[in-house]
């Protein structure tokens, strides 16, 4: 349990989203990082449904990584978020009248996973109903949960073998009422995943004009 | 007279009290009056006791002798006329004039009874009651009797008692038997037959031996010759493959093994005093033993076949052999004898020093138990209908987001074999860490070595502090303290 950076990594020019993700492979391994198995982290989309006309309705996302492999964790976007076992998405089946699945918008991001000391990245092909839109590089340092102590030095990390397009200090961190010397939990990482998926959704939707 | 005002006329009482004495300011102090004791004391001794009896004998006779004698009773009359005065007390002063007398009288009888020459006490002799001498003999002869009759019951009751007790303890009855054996085992009626368990199942073992044995009743028992010391009308049958006795050996040996050599390892190191006649509970007992014994070699030799390690465990018939470190071979040897066979005694291990590691075998039949009472804890039930099975911890690993680390460390992960191994890694690290220390503090003489080792270890860490001293320098002093921890 440690601060976790997640970013989304462009796909190179002329290359499938399976290159960039082997490129990014080969640097991690000339770095001198472990392949350690494999990663997962998925996203459901189920809807509010019974809210008054007018309003927008609000979505619920249910969330698993595979690094957390008995809990699930439930969020709306931008708002208060939920730890809970993994019997959730069983609850979540009953809720069915509350909460419709919303089955076409299920998101993940599956790959592997590299140990470099105290570093852990994994780099997942991110999929939406078997495609890939992009890809996810989720970089952990474990041996600190307070960002704002070990910013920097991921950022340093980083920057040796994603180049340019590493990110700035994830939002998460800094819209925390106590600021960065808060420590972390898992909700930190799975918003920021959510804000990715998101994105990804997004992207597609601006790619595919309009077609879901 | 009239007119004139009233005259106040002062009525003074006669002062009637005599002055004692008028002191010099004029006070006058007047005699107290006398209290009634007193004036009674004055009046009684104005009494004449002599004179009142002899003027009243003599009363009568001057009353006659009147006309005659006329100037005496006048002097009589004064004194006579002293009487009747007096006559209130009259009676009294002759109660007491009589009591007087008696008691002078008394006074002097007993006084002169002291002396004993004139008088003499005897008691006055009565009639004795004659009793015929055969009544009472009768009589006595009976209460005689009663009471004979009384303790010869008490001593008749005792006795029967303590023959009772005697006849029991040498029979031993059948029932009371099975009582006492019920008491400490398992037992079930299956038809017409009694049958008990012996098992560590019920205390959570997972072995799959049944562990049943028999209750049988002697019925051999001859009345007429003399009971045996050691006869016990209840006996079990044990299945025939726990008989005997059982232990687990561990050893540790340098040299690197012969091939030759495995699976020798079956003979006995001690030996087992079979009783022909050895109760039930010693038997029982022995074949629980040899039970446990079998499920920790069972169980120490799957996992040496299953787990995968850099060194392969080679298991052989009743050997598991491993190597913790280059050159170093543990083995683990099941050594179960039924008692019959004396003749393999005669064995080349008998020259070797015992190198048999009592700790260990300890260790097995602890962390064996260990086991057994973890599938039983009271961790694991009660628990929620809702949740898996496992530690209580884990229902937190969803909510708290516990990553696999985490988890992993609640699990249970390690085996049996792979804790022994580590045990004995440890025991050989810490004998060879102290043989070294030793020979460098005995080689070096300056600076001088000391080593001081903890009472207080555990199966995987023991810590010593190693103290270099200077000799002359107090403050030149380093203190080394390390821990031999398991790898």
């Amino acid at each position: 349990m440690g601060v976790t950076c997640v970013c989304q990594v462009p796909v190179a020019e002329g290359k499938s989203v399976q290159q960039t993700v082997d490129m990014l492979h080969k640097k991690l391994e000339q770095l001198g990082a472990v392949k350690q198995g494999n990663f997962w982290v998925d996203c459901e989309t189920y809807q509010a449904t019974g809210n008054a006309t007018g309003q927008p309705t609000k979505l619920l996302y249910v969330m698993h990584n595979s690094e957390t492999p008995l809990s699930s964790m439930a969020l709306f976007e931008g708002g208060p978020g939920l730890t809970a076992d993994a019997n959730f998405d069983v609850l979540m089946v009953k809720l069915k009248s509350h909460f419709q699945n919303a089955k076409g918008h299920k998101v993940e991001s599956r790959g592997t996973r590299y140990r470099y000391c105290d570093f852990l990245v994994k780099i997942g092909t991110v999929a939406m109903s078997s495609s890939a839109r992009g890809i996810s590089v989720e970089v952990e340092y474990c041996a600190c949960v307070i960002p704002g102590d070990c910013w920097n030095l991921m950022k340093e990390f980083m920057q040796s073998f994603l180049g340019s397009s590493t990110p700035e200090l994830p939002a998460v961190f800094t819209s925390k009422a106590e600021g960065l010397y808060a420590p972390v939990d898992c909700m930190d990482t799975m918003s920021q995943y959510l804000e990715l998926f998101g994105k990804v959704r997004k992207q597609q939707v601006l790619a595919g004009s309009g077609v879901r | 007279m009239s007119g004139g005002p009233a005259v106040r006329v002062s009525i003074e009482s006669q002062c009637e009290r005599q002055v004692q004495e008028v002191s010099l300011d004029g006070l006058e102090t007047y005699v107290p009056p006398l209290s009634m004791s007193q004036n009674l004391a004055k009046l009684a001794q104005r009494i004449d006791f002599d004179q009142s009896s002899d003027s009243e004998q003599d009363g009568p006779e001057r009353e006659s002798r009147e006309p005659w004698s006329k100037p005496e009773p006048e002097e009589d009359e004064g004194a006579v006329k002293f009487q009747p005065s007096l006559w209130p007390w009259d009676s009294v002063r002759n109660n007491l004039r009589g009591a007087l007398t008696e008691m002078c009288v008394l006074h002097d009888v007993l006084s002169v009874l002291k002396e004993k020459k004139y008088m003499a006490l005897d008691p006055v002799s009565q009639d004795p009651i004659q009793t015929p001498q055969v009544f009472q003999l009768i009589s006595k002869k009976k209460s005689l009797a009663t009471a004979a009759q009384l303790l010869l019951k008490g001593a008749e009751k005792l006795n029967k008692s303590l023959a009772e007790n005697q006849e029991q303890r040498r029979q031993r009855d059948f029932n009371s038997e099975l009582l006492r054996l019920r008491s400490q085992w398992k037992l079930r009626k299956v038809g017409d037959k009694i049958l008990g368990d012996l098992s560590y199942r019920s205390a959570g073992s997972l072995f799959p031996h049944h562990g049943t044995f028999e209750v049988i009743k002697n019925t051999d028992l001859d009345l007429d010759k003399k009971v045996p010391d050691d006869y016990c009308p209840l006996s079990v049958q044990i299945p025939s493959d726990l008989e005997g006795s059982a232990y687990i050996k561990v050893s540790i040996q340098k040299q690197s093994p012969d091939i030759g050599d495995l699976g020798t390892v079956s003979l006995f190191r001690r030996q087992p005093k079979a009783k022909p006649g050895k109760t039930w509970h010693v038997k029982l007992e022995a074949a629980q033993n040899v039970l446990l014994c079998k499920e920790i070699f069972a169980q120490l030799s799957r996992e040496a076949v299953q787990i995968k390690s850099q060194i392969p465990h080679i298991v052989v018939k009743n050997q598991i052999i491993s190597q913790p470190f280059p050159g170093l071979q543990l083995s683990i040897s099941l050594c179960h004898s039924t008692g019959e066979k004396r003749s393999q005694r005669a064995s080349p291990e008998k020259s070797k020093p015992d190198d048999h590691l009592y700790v260990l075998e300890h260790n097995l039949h602890q962390l064996i138990r260990e086991f057994h009472k973890q599938t039983l804890s009271s961790v694991v039930m009660p628990h929620p209908a809702s949740a898996p099975f496992g530690h209580k911890r884990l229902r937190l690993a969803g909510p708290m987001a516990y990553d696999k680390a985490e988890i992993s460390s609640l699990q249970q992960s390690e085996g049996l074999l792979e804790k022994i191994i580590k045990q004995a890694k440890h025991i050989f690290l810490r004998s060879r860490t102290a043989r070294t220390i030793d020979t460098l503090a005995s080689r070096i003489e300056d600076p001088q070595i000391q080593a001081h080792w903890s009472n207080i270890n555990d199966v995987y860490e023991s810590s010593v502090k190693v103290l270099i001293t200077s000799q002359g320098y107090e403050q030149i002093c380093k203190v080394l303290s390390f821990s031999v921890k398991r790898p």
